[in-house]
C-alpha cells in the first residue's frame, strides 16, 4: 500500500499582521498535535518539502498587477509551491494520495490579482491544477471546496472551463463573506452546469453536510469521472470557528474526507487555531492515510450537542435534487448556447478586496466556439484607496482551445500592444497551450515574458 | 595520560595517549559474554608498568546496550501508556507487554481527562502476576504537563516497590510521544544490566587504584560520567560509529564539513561532519525500526568492504556481499575490492601476484581482461560510495523546515574533505577523494581512531525549554524539571533563552560537563504571540541550548 504525502508548511515567520487570523500561532498547535502523535513517522505517512512556485507556475493561472513580484511575498511563493510538490507525489504515483497542510491560502484569489481578498492573493489549488495538467496531461479534474466561505476565486478562474467540475458548499453568502456561491451561479454557458454550489444555513450540522455529500457531491463525482479530485480543504466549518457559525466537527471532517476520498488535499482557512485546526488537521490526515478516527476527537465534544434541525436537512435534499438536475441538464443547456449562433459571452462584475481594500470592475467577454474551449478576454479596473487606479486587459487561452481561436487571441492581444494599449495601464497574454506568458507596460512600450 | 577503549564487534580496542601523542595501542577479540573483562584485560595492558595516578581520563565505548537490544535479551518490560485523544491505541502498541491508561491531556498542557487510580491498580496486579519488574511510563503531551506521569510513578513505586520504573518525562521529554515512549521502554530493560556493568567497573578500577573520571561514551559522539549513566544507559547505544567519528574529528580538528569514510572488511559506514561536528540523525536512534529520542549520528552503512568477494557477472563486475576470508593478497581464497585497487594502483601490499593470479580467475566470467576487471571493481567501489554520499547531502539539505526564510534559503552542502579509517580507507579513500575533486586524509593513527575518539571526546548535554507566559510557567526536557515564570507579561526570547541556559549550566555540572558551559550555544529558538479575539494573552516559546559534541580542552591534536 502506497503511503499518504504530508506536506506541513506552517510558515511560522509570516503574518498579514500581528493579532491578524492567517497569523505565526495558526498551524502551532496543529504542529504540536500531528508531530506530538508522532504522525510524520508512520510508514502510512511520508513528509515532504515545500520549493518555490516559479513566476510561470503563477502566470499560468493569475494576471498579477502590476506584476508577480509586487502581489506575492516569498511566503505566498512557498505556500503554492507546496501543493506543487504534493501534486507532484501524487501524479507521479509516489504516494496514493497527498495533503499539502499549507499558508497562506488561495481559494479567494481570481484570475486577475490586483491585491490580497479573503486573505488570499494567489490560488494554490488553481496553480497546481495547471501545472499537473500541463506536466502530466490531466484534463477532467474535481475540485470540491469544503471551506466555511465560498470560493469564489477557483470559481471564477474555472467558471468558464467544462473539463473543471468546481463544487462549494459554504456558510449562506447572505450571512459571510465573501457574499457570493448562491444556486444560480453555474457557470458561464460554455460550461454551465460545472459549477455547483450549495449555500448552507448558519448552524448546519456533521448530518447535513454529510447529506450534502452523499446526495450531491458523491452522485456528480460518480457521473464526472474526474481523473483526479482535489479538496480544498477550510476547516472553518468547525463549531468552534470564530469567523463563521457552522457546526461541524473533526469527527464530521474524518467521514467526509473518508467518503470523498480527495487524491489531494489543500488547506484553505480555518481559524480557531486552538480548537479546531489541531482536531481537524488530524482527522483529515487519518482519513486520507485510512487510519481509524474514533478515538480522535475534541475535549469538549459531545455527539448529542448539535441536532440536525429537520426543516434545514428537507432543504438541503431539496437543493441536491435541483443541483443534480442542473448538473444533469448540462449537455443541452451547452447545446443551446452553441446553436445559438452568438460569437461571444460577455459579463461584468463588481470585486471586493476586504483584506487590502480595493475595489475591482470586470468585463468578461468568452469566444463561444462550436468546437472548443475558447479563450476569455478580462479588462480589469482597480480603484485602490487613496486614488490610485489600475486598467489592465488580460487574453486567457485555455489548454483546450482550438488552434483556430488560439489564433484569433493572439492576433487581438498583438493588435491591442500596436495600438500602444487601447487605453490600459498593462496587456497581458496568457497561452496556456503554448506555456507562454507575457505582460506589456504600456507607457514605456516595454513586453516581458514571464519565466 | 588519557585513556580510550571502543568496544566494537569484532574487536574491542585501546588507547593510551600523552601530549597529542600515542604511546600504546592495544586490539582483541571482543568476547559478548565477558565484556567488561575484556574492557579491563585491555585497560591493564595498556596500563602495565604505568602510574595509575598519571591517568586523567578514562572513556569507554561499549555494546553492551547495543548487543542486548539487538539479540533481544533484555528483560521482559512493561511499558504503561496514557496516550490519551488522537491515533487509535494500536498505533503505540510498541512493546509486547503495553497497558494502556485512560487520560488525556492536551498541547497546553491542560488535563482533558483524568486519569483512574484503579486502573493502575489493575494494570500494577496484572504486570506482578505476570513477574514483570522493568516498567516505562508515558503519557501523550507529557512536554506540557509532566505531573500526570509522576503521579502515575508515585502510584506504581507505591504499589509495587521492588519493580524498576522509568518515565519518559524524566528521560528525554521532548515532542514526540511515540518516541518518548519507546526510549522510555528501552531505558527500563537495559537498565539493570547496565547497573551490573556499572558496579563490575566501578569495582575493578577501585582495586586499582584508579581514581581519573571514568567516561562513557553516547550515542551522540559525547560522554557522561560512569556514574551519570546509570538514569538513561540507553544513550550509550550505538556509540561505536560515534567513537569513529569523534576520532575523525580529533584527527582533523577543522571546521569543515567532511565525510568520514569507516571502511571495513564487509561493510562502509558513513557519517558526516557539519562544520566539524557530526550530524545527528534528525528522527533520532532507530532500535528495533522505532525511532527514539536518543540523538545519534546520522549514519548510512553500505554492504561494501576491502574484504567484499568480488565475481565476474556478464559484460562486468559484481561486488558480494560477502566475505570469504582475508583479501587474495593477505592470504585469502578469493578475490576481493581490496586486491583490485591494489592491482589497480600496482600497489606493493601484501602478494600482489597472488592478488593477480585470483582476480584473473573471478574475471573469467565477466569477458574482461584482469586489469580491466580490477578497474571495472575500482569504480563500481567508487561510484556506489559517492552515490551514496550524495544522497546524505541532500538529505541534509532537505531536511524539514518550517520557516519561509528556510525555505527561500535552502542551505547546500559544500564538501571540503573526505577522511578514511577503517581496514581499507587507505587503499580506497584516495582515488574517491580524487574522483570527488576534495583532498582526503587518511592519517597514520586511523587504525585506532575509533579508541582515540572515545580518549578525546567531550561531554555534551542538549536541554529544550517549553515557556508558556499565559500559564506562567516552563518545562525542562529531563529530570521532571519544571518552574514559574516570574514576571509573564515581560518575558521575552532573550529571558527564555537565558533560562535554558541557566538550567543547562545547573545540569551539565551535576552531569560533569560543567567545564563546556561556556561554549553552549543556542540551536532553536521560536516565540508565537497567542491571539485571543485581537488582543495577545501570551506567549509561547521553544528553545534548545546544546553543549555539542567537540574534543576535549586537554587534547590539543596530534603532534606528528
Amino acid at each position: 500500500m502506497k503511503p499518504t504525502g504530508i506536506l506541513f508548511f506552517p510558515a511560522f515567520d509570516w503574518a498579514i499582521s500581528p493579532t491578524h487570523p492567517e497569523r505565526e500561532e495558526r498551524l502551532l498547535y496543529t504542529r504540536d498535535q500531528i508531530f506530538e502523535e508522532g504522525v510524520m513517522d508512520l510508514p502510512q505517512i511520508r513528509e515532504y518539502q515545500p520549493r518555490l512556485a516559479t513566476p510561470r507556475d503563477i502566470a499560468r493561472v493569475h494576471f498579477c498587477v502590476p506584476s508577480i513580484e509586487a502581489v506575492t511575498t516569498e511566503a505566498h511563493l512557498v505556500s503554492a509551491g507546496g501543493a506543487l510538490v504534493i501534486g507532484d507525489a501524487v501524479a507521479s504515483g509516489e504516494v496514493k494520495n497527498g495533503f499539502a497542510i499549507i499558508r497562506p491560502p488561495g481559494h479567494h484569489a481570481m484570475s486577475v490579482v490586483h491585491g490580497n481578498r479573503g486573505f488570499c492573493n494567489i490560488n494554490n489549488e488553481a496553480i497546481m491544477i495547471e501545472y499537473l495538467r500541463r506536466r502530466y496531461g490531466y484534463r477532467r479534474i474535481a475540485i470540491v471546496d469544503t471551506d466555511v466561505h465560498h470560493g469564489d476565486g477557483t470559481q471564477e478562474i474555472y467558471y468558464h472551463d467544462p473539463d473543471v467540475l468546481f463544487i462549494s458548499f459554504h456558510q449562506d453568502g447572505r450571512t459571510l463573506y465573501p457574499g457570493s456561491g448562491f444556486v444560480e451561479e453555474l457557470g458561464a454557458p460554455p460550461a454551465v452546469g460545472t459549477t455547483i454550489n450549495i449555500p448552507l444555513a448558519p448552524y448546519t450540522t456533521d448530518q447535513g453536510i454529510l447529506l450534502v455529500l452523499e446526495e450531491l457531491i458523491l452522485p456528480l463525482l460518480e457521473e464526472f469521472k474526474p481523473e483526479l479530485v482535489v479538496n480544498s480543504a477550510g476547516q472553518d466549518n468547525h463549531y468552534t470557528d470564530p469567523l463563521a457559525s457552522m457546526r461541524f466537527t473533526a469527527t464530521g471532517y474524518a467521514q467526509l474526507n473518508r467518503k470523498l476520498a480527495p487524491h489531494i488535499a489543500v488547506l484553505e482557512g480555518g481559524y480557531s487555531v486552538e480548537t479546531a485546526l489541531p482536531y481537524v488537521n488530524l482527522a483529515l490526515i487519518l482519513a486520507m492515510a485510512g487510519i481509524e478516527h474514533d478515538n480522535l476527537r475534541e475535549p469538549d465534544y459531545d455527539p448529542a450537542a448539535f441536532k440536525e434541525d429537520p426543516g434545514n436537512l428537507a432543504r438541503l435534499k431539496r437543493m441536491a435534487a435541483l443541483q443534480r438536475e442542473n448538473f444533469r441538464r448540462r449537455e443541452e443547456e451547452r447545446e443551446a448556447v452553441r446553436k445559438s449562433g452568438q460569437d461571444f459571452y460577455t459579463a461584468t462584475r463588481r470585486i471586493y478586496y476586504d483584506t487590502d481594500n480595493i475595489h475591482e470592475f470586470q468585463q468578461v467577454r468568452q469566444r463561444l466556439c462550436p468546437r472548443c474551449c475558447s479563450y476569455r478576454v478580462i479588462a480589469s479596473a482597480a480603484a485602490h484607496a487613496y486614488g490610485r487606479q489600475t486598467r489592465v486587459l488580460c487574453f486567457s487561452i485555455p489548454l483546450a482551445c482550438c488552434s483556430a481561436c488560439r489564433d484569433e487571441a493572439r492576433e487581438a492581444y498583438i493588435r491591442s500592444r500596436e495600438e500602444g494599449g487601447a487605453g490600459f495601464d498593462y496587456l497581458y497574454l496568457q497561452d496556456r497551450p503554448a506555456d507562454e506568458y507575457r505582460r506589456f507596460h504600456c507607457q514605456r512600450e516595454q513586453e516581458v515574458t514571464i519565466v | 595520560m588519557l585513556l580510550g577503549i571502543d568496544v566494537g564487534g569484532t574487536s574491542t580496542d585501546g588507547v593510551l595517549m600523552h601530549d597529542g601523542a600515542l604511546v600504546m595501542s592495544v586490539k582483541k577479540p571482543s568476547s559478548r559474554e565477558k565484556l567488561a573483562g575484556t574492557i579491563l584485560e585491555v585497560l591493564d595492558e595498556l596500563l602495565e608498568g604505568r602510574d595509575p595516578g598519571a591517568l586523567r581520563r578514562l572513556v569507554i565505548s561499549t555494546t553492551l546496550v547495543t548487543n542486548l537490544l539487538a539479540t533481544r535479551s533484555g528483560p521482559r518490560t512493561a511499558l504503561i501508556l496514557v496516550p490519551g485523544r488522537g491515533l487509535p491505541f494500536d498505533y503505540f502498541r510498541l512493546a509486547p507487554d503495553t497497558y494502556f491508561l485512560k487520560g488525556s491531556i492536551d498541547f497546553r498542557g491542560q488535563v482533558t481527562e483524568e486519569i483512574s487510580p484503579f486502573e493502575i491498580e489493575k494494570a500494577v496486579a496484572h504486570i506482578r502476576a505476570a513477574g514483570i519488574r522493568h516498567l516505562a511510563v508515558a503519557a501523550k503531551f507529557s512536554i506540557r504537563n509532566q505531573a500526570v506521569e509522576q503521579e502515575i510513578v508515585r502510584t506504581l513505586r507505591r504499589l509495587y516497590p521492588e519493580a524498576r520504573v522509568v518515565s519518559g518525562s524524566e528521560t528525554a521529554n521532548r515532542m514526540n510521544f511515540p518516541r518518548r515512549a519507546a526510549t522510555a521502554y528501552y531505558s527500563a530493560m537495559t537498565g539493570e544490566a547496565w547497573e551490573e556493568f556499572v558496579r563490575e567497573i566501578r569495582e575493578a578500577l577501585r582495586r586499582r587504584g584508579i581514581k581519573a573520571p571514568v567516561e562513557i561514551l553516547k550515542a551522540d559522539g559525547g560522554t557522561m560520567p560512569l556514574e551519570v549513566s546509570r538514569q538513561n544507559p540507553v544513550e550509550t547505544v550505538f556509540s561505536g560509529p560515534a567513537a569513529s567519528a569523534m576520532g575523525a574529528v580529533a584527527l582533523t580538528r577543522r571546521r569543515e564539513n567532511a565525510v568520514v569514510l569507516d571502511i571495513g572488511g564487509t561493510t562502509t559506514d558513513i557519517a558526516l561532519l557539519i562544520e566539524g561536528e557530526p550530524l545527528h540523525a534528525s528522527k533520532g536512534a532507530r532500535i528495533h525500526g522505532r525511532f527514539t529520542h536518543i540523538q545519534a549520528l546520522a549514519l548510512r552503512s553500505l554492504a561494501l568492504g576491502g574484504d567484499s568477494v568480488v565475481k565476474g557477472a556478464a559484460g562486468g563486475v559484481e561486488i558480494t556481499a560477502e566475505r570469504a576470508g582475508p583479501a587474495a593478497c593477505f592470504g585469502g581464497p578469493a578475490a576481493t575490492v581490496s586486491d583490485a585497487f591494489v592491482v589497480h594502483l600496482n600497489l606493493d601490499l601484501g602478494d600482489r601476484a597472488r592478488a593477480e593470479e585470483k582476480l584473473a580467475a573471478a574475471a573469467a566470467g565477466s569477458g574482461l581482461e584482469p586489469r580491466a576487471f580490477a578497474a571495472a571493481v575500482v569504480d563500481q567501489t567508487l561510484e556506489r560510495l559517492s552515490r551514496l554520499m550524495q544522497e546524505m547531502f541532500r538529505e541534509w539539505e532537505n531536511e524539514p523546515a518550517y520557516k519561509v526564510w528556510e525555505i527561500v534559503h535552502r542551505r547546500s552542502f559544500r564538501l571540503d574533505r573526505l577522511v578514511g579509517i577503517g581496514g581499507a580507507a587507505e587503499l580506497v579513500v584516495p582515488l574517491l577523494a580524487e574522483k570527488m575533486k576534495v583532498p582526503g586524509l587518511v592519517h597514520r593513527l586511523a587504525p585506532v581512531a575509533n579508541a582515540l575518539g572515545a580518549a578525546v571526546a567531550r561531554p555534551t548535554l542538549t536541554v529544550q525549554l517549553y515557556a508558556d507566559t499565559q500559564q506562567g510557567r516552563y518545562l525542562i526536557d529531563r529530570e521532571g524539571i519544571e518552574g514559574p515564570i516570574e514576571n509573564p507579561a515581560s518575558f521575552q526570547l532573550e529571558e527564555a533563552k537565558k533560562t535554558a541556559l541557566d538550567w543547562l549550566a545547573r545540569l551539565a555540572s551535576a552531569k560533569g560537563a560543567g567545564e563546556y558551559v561556556g561554549q553552549a550555544r543556542v540551536n532553536m529558538a521560536e516565540q508565537f504571540n497567542m491571539i485571543r479575539g485581537y488582543s495577545r494573552v501570551g506567549k509561547i516559546f521553544r528553545v534548545e541550548v546544546q553543549i555539542a559534541p567537540g574534543i576535549i580542552d586537554a587534547f590539543k591534536g596530534v603532534s606528528d
